[in-house]
Parts: C-alpha cells; structure tokens; sequence
C-alpha cells in the first residue's frame, strides 16, 4: 500500500468530542478510494492531515513506508488537494492561476509551459486561459480546481468534495477525469457525500461517520451482508404502526404508502415477517433485496447521509 | 516560488481597484486637497481679508494712515446701511478699523488713560489667531510711523520727516529667517509627507483583504501544501508592497512638483535634499506600514474585519501622529502620545529631510527606530502566521 494511516485520533483545541478517533485505512496505487461520510463525519480533518495543515496529534501516516511529515519536507508535490473551496485567485485569469501555482511548485521554463498545457488540456479549458477565474461557471471553476492539483504530477490526489454545485455534465466530465488519474497510476482519495458518486468511481469504500471509520472495502464486500426490506400494509392508516414495529430491527423510513428497512442483518428477515404477522398487519407488498450505500450508511448510523 | 508568490500579488492587487484607489488616488486627492485648503495658513494673504473703516477723523494723518494700509491691505469694502458691527459678527467683514475723532491731534499729544483717542481693529470672531495678531501688528507699525513723524517734527529735524520716519522702521536692526534649505514652508511641503505617508500605510487595506481571501477560498491551504513556508510567504508579500510603496512616493513627490503648481498651488522643492536619506526613509516607512499590515492581516478572520479595521488604525495613527493635525497645535498631552505613533516618527523623518535638508546621518535614529518596529511586526506576524 502506498497510503498507511494507523490509528489517526485528533482533537480541535477546546473541541468536546474528538474529530477524528482510532482511524485507520490505506490506499494503493491505480486505486481510488471514496471517503464517504455526511458533513461533520471528520473527511475534512482527514485530507488536512494529509496536506500537512494539522499536526499529528496520535496515530502514524506513512507514505511507501515514509513518515508523511518527511516526505512532505522532501517532496512537497507529491501530495496534491483540490479542497472543497475554489482555491485559486478570483481575479487572476485561469493561465496567471495555474502559472503561479506551477512556480510555487517549483516548474520552471518549458517543463512549466508543457505541464500547464497538458492540465488546461485535461480540464478542457482551452477556451478560457485568460478569462479571470471568478467569471467562469461553477463546474468550469471545479475544473480550474482540479488542473492546479494536477500541475505537478502528484502521486496521491486528495479531492475533497470535488463536484459539489457543479451541473451534471461537468460532474460527469470530473468523475471521468478522476478515473483516468487513477488508470495513470496515481492514488486518488475522494471524499463526497454523494453516495452515487462513490459507487460509481471508487474501488474501496470508506464510510466513516463522528471521526470513526463505520466500515472499509470494496462496494461488493460492503453491500453483501445488508439488506433492505420494502413493505406496504393493506391499511394505509396502520402505517405508523408498521414504521414503529419495524424500528425494533434497523433503520426504518416511510417511502411512498410503505416503511423501508435497512436491515444490517438479513438474518433476521423470518424474525421481522413474524413479528408483522404477530401484529395482525396485512401485507400488500413485501420487497427483500439488497441494499445501496445509503442505506447501508443508515442502517450502521441510523442517520442520512445528508443529515 | 518567491517569484510566483510576488507576480501573483502584485497581479491581485492590480485587479483589485478599491485597493488601488485606497493606495494612489486617496492620498493624491488629499495632497491636491490639503495643500489648497491649507495654502493660506503657511503662506496668509492678508491683502485678501475684506475689511472696512469707519473714519470718525477726517484728518490728513488718518487719511494718510488709511492709504498706506489700503496700499498694503487692498481696498476696504464700502458700509452699507447694515450695521458694521452686525457684518464683523456675522464673519461677513474680516475686520473694521474705526479711527476716532481726535486720533491725529492724540498722535502728536497722547492722552494719558483708557479714554485716549484711538484705532480700533474689529476683527471678527473667527479670525484665525495668526492672522488677528499680524495685522494688529502691521497696524501698530504704521500708526508709530505716524507718531514717530509727528516726533521729529516736534524734534526739529530737517527735511522730509515722513522719509526720515519710514527709514527708521526699514532698519529695525531686526533679521527674521527660517533656518534651513528652504526660506518658508509652503501648504505643499507640509502636506505632501504627510499624506505620503498616510498613503504608504495604507497597503494595511490592501494586504488584509487579499490575505482574507486567500485564506478563505484556500488557495493559502494550497500554497502550504506546495511547500511555501510562513517565511516565504510573508517575504512575498513584504517585497511587493515595498514596491508599490516606492511608486507611491515617486508619484506623491510628482505630485507635489509637478502638478500643484499647475493647479495654482506652490510647487514642492526637492533641490538640494539628500536623496540617500530619502530613500532610507522611504524604505523604512515602507517596511514598517507592511510589517504593520500583515500583522492586521494574521489578525483578521473577514473582509469586514480587514476593511474597517486597517483604515480605523490608519486614521487613529494619522490624528495622533501629527498627520491631520500638526504637532505644534496639540495639547501637551496629546504631543506626548504622538511620540509612540509609527507614523509621526515617519512624518519626522521625511519633514527632516524635505524641509530642514537633514543627511543620513541626521535621520538614523528616526531610521532605527522604524525598522525596530518593523522588526517586532514582522516578527509577530510570523508567529500569527504560524499559529
């Protein structure tokens, strides 16, 4: 693995409860890795560490084998951010954008004009190299954002919430490009809390929540043990009753004239037809299946991901 | 990096136009402004108070008298059917010269007590006091030119008594000069270090709000993970602003001989100053209003921190500093405090060598003490900055 964290615990000064608590995860070469968790789950904090704006409090971050803080001192670019914020200069053009950032990364002469090519290239914004960035549209700036992080070739790209309020076509051209940093080679660490995003793009999944990691794997492995059960009673007016009776066994939702029940152990699903049964409701429909990363996020937290 | 850093500054502030205009525009307007505003007070032109006399002495002497003073003074107004004394309250007459019946017999002969036959000069309420005291002073010169006329006449002297009389008073075995390169102040010289000055802490503005930007949208964020250490980052944006500081300066002093007297005004003179200690002045006004602002800016959180809060401390620094006000009209107390304003030691030292044509030598301990406090900024910002 080229990315080793182990048991990363943090703590804001004067915060009450820990941001981060016990984490531990990896991320290879070629792989993308989707930290999934709502706002507040501790991504934030997490990518932080990784760029070298929090100090390590407790655990370890190896990069190859190498203590992050080393590597960082020996290879600043090695590690790259598209953070969350459209971080670049608003009144600088899109070429002035990433011309200073390439300098700062310390590309020099015509290896400086070729890589600011190849990102302008990849970002499409061929057309845009010198509108000032804070003219540009909201998936267009998500573009310029991603082309800075990409200047210098990084090894491990952390983008953190890269799509959010962009338009479906520049989601889909950022979730593309995000595939095609990982098939070069790269790691890729992207955090969303847009679970389709996840699902589509992510070889492992991990789902944390409070500053805990809930859950880690790979989609397949993640979904296989959960499952949700979808049933409508033939009495509309006894639907409080089911959602009541249902909540003893997971998270529970009403989702049309039925609850929806994301049940962490599918085991159980003879003991929740029974207990229905023993209420005396009669079923209209009854749906047994497996479930997506919403659910499996709501039957670990009792909560949405949107929360 | 360096390089990239100071490029990206210095193309940010020049898209930023409030901060170019709170950097050239301002302190130019206000030099244009104060000069013109303040040009009577240094250089009073008595000939334009308007005034008028009331003559109760139809007297050659009170004639005489009243020639000279409208030779030196211009001509009085005419009274109209107003009240002269209604017209002096009101401002609208600067003042009134009433001769008494009997003034010219009383020249020759002076009554002893209150009572005695004189000028009065009525001068109305708001006369600045400079101005009261010079022409009551004037006034007293021409009437003992008058008395003592009338004395060498009664003396016996020969000839022409009113010449003899008037080469006495050109003699006065007096020499009034200001000591220094220039002969007198002009409203420009007062103002144009002033509000250089004024002007070059104003990139406290200027910082603060790209500061609070970068932070925000997380570019800062982006810059640190590329490996920019506090060091460099704040070096560059030290360098530019030094820079932008010098083309402020070179424009003000521009100003100030160039386009003033196109604008009527007096035009400043740099002939003979010591350019060396110019510079160092400069540089070190510069760095202390730079070191000064990004210590704001590690302050700061918002842009409505950074836009109040810089020019709030400019002002109070201003005031305090002899900058709005001068020095030698403040109370005391108020003179004591301006001794601990960055921008009164900066004001000192350019007065010193603008006006009173000071070396390097002369303006090192103004120097010293700029780059102290310098120093002490720059070194709290890194530890802000850091923090």
């Amino acid at each position: 693995m080229m990315l080793a964290i182990r048991d990363l615990c943090f703590r804001y000064p004067g915060a009450n409860a820990a941001a981060l608590q016990q984490v531990s995860l990896s991320a290879a070469r070629g792989e993308v890795l989707g930290l999934l968790g709502p706002n507040g789950a501790g991504k934030t904090t997490l990518i932080a560490h990784l760029v070298g704006m929090l100090a390590l409090q407790q655990g370890q971050i190896e990069i190859d084998g190498q203590p992050l803080a080393q590597l960082r001192v020996a290879r600043p670019t090695f590690i790259a951010i598209a953070p969350q914020e459209y971080a670049f200069y608003p009144t600088l053009s899109v070429l002035e954008n990433l011309d200073c950032f390439a300098g700062v990364g310390g590309l020099r002469g015509a290896r400086k004009t070729e890589r600011i090519d190849a990102c302008i290239t990849l970002a499409q914004l061929q057309n845009y190299r010198k509108v000032q960035a804070q003219r540009l549209s909201g998936g267009l700036k998500r573009r310029l954002n991603l082309s800075i992080a990409l200047l210098h070739q990084p090894e491990l790209i952390l983008l953190d919430e890269p799509t959010v309020g962009v338009d479906p076509q520049s989601r889909a051209f950022l979730l593309d490009a995000v595939k095609h940093l990982a098939r070069q080679g790269s790691a890729v660490i992207y955090t969303s809390h847009y679970m389709e995003e996840v699902q589509a793009i992510a070889d492992r999944i991990v789902v944390l929540d409070q500053g805990r990691v809930l859950c880690q794997g790979t989609l397949q492995d993640l979904l296989a043990g959960a499952a949700t059960l979808h049933v409508e009673v033939e009495d509309d007016s006894a639907l409080d009753r089911l959602l009541q009776l249902l909540a003893a066994f997971g998270q529970t939702s009403a989702q049309g004239r039925g609850a929806l029940l994301a049940l962490g152990e599918p085991g159980r699903l003879p003991e929740v037809l029974l207990s229905i049964a023993s209420a005396g409701l009669q079923l209209r429909m009854a749906r047994f299946g497996q479930t997506d990363l919403e659910q499996l996020f709501m039957s670990l937290t009792h909560r949405s991901l949107r929360d | 990096m360096f390089l990239a850093l100071a490029k990206k500054e210095l193309l940010a502030l020049s898209r930023d136009l409030h901060g170019l205009a709170a950097l050239f525009l301002m302190p130019m307007v206000f030099i244009i402004v104060m000069s013109m505003a303040l040009k009577d007070v240094y250089s009073p032109r008595v000939q334009a108070l308007r005034y008028a006399v009331v003559n109760n002495d139809n007297s050659d002497q009170t004639e005489r008298l009243l020639t000279a003073w409208s030779t030196e003074h211009g001509a009085p107004a005419a009274l109209g059917s107003d009240d002269w004394k209604d017209a002096v309250r009101a401002g609208r007459l600067k003042y009134v010269l009433q001769v008494d019946a009997g003034f010219a017999k009383a020249l020759d002969n002076p009554p002893e007590g209150e009572h005695a036959e004189k000028v009065h000069f009525l001068a109305e309420p708001g006369l600045d006091q400079g101005l009261f005291e010079s022409t009551r002073v004037s006034l007293v010169m021409h009437v003992a030119r008058l008395r003592t006329e009338g004395m060498l006449a009664l003396l016996g002297v020969q000839g022409d008594t009113a010449q003899a009389s008037q080469a006495m008073f050109n003699n006065t075995l007096v020499v009034a000069e200001r000591v220094g390169k220039q002969a007198r102040p002009s409203s420009v010289q007062q103002s144009v270090p002033g509000w250089l000055v004024f002007g070059m802490f104003f990139v406290v503005a200027a910082i603060a709000g790209l500061f609070v930007d970068e932070r925000s949208c997380g570019a800062l964020a982006r810059l640190r993970s590329l490996g920019a250490t506090p060091a460099t980052l704040l070096a560059a944006k030290v360098v530019p602003y030094i820079l932008v500081n010098g083309v402020q300066a070179a424009l003000m002093l521009a100003v100030g001989v160039w386009l003033m007297p196109l604008l009527g005004g007096d035009g400043l003179s740099l002939q003979g100053i010591s350019w060396s200690a110019l510079v160092l002045v400069l540089l070190a006004i510069s760095a202390a209003a730079v070191s000064l602002a990004l210590v704001i800016a590690c302050l700061v959180s918002t842009h409505a921190q950074a836009s109040t809060l810089g020019p709030i401390l400019n002002v109070l620094m201003a005031a305090l500093g002899g900058i709005m006000v001068p020095l030698f009209v403040m109370p005391e107390v108020m003179q004591h405090i301006a001794v601990y304003s960055p921008m009164n030691w900066g004001l000192e030292a350019l007065l010193d060598v603008l006006l009173r044509g000071a070396d390097v030598s002369a303006v090192l301990a103004r120097i010293g003490r700029l780059s102290g406090f310098s120093a002490l900024m720059l070194a709290c910002a890194y530890l802000l900055f850091r923090r």
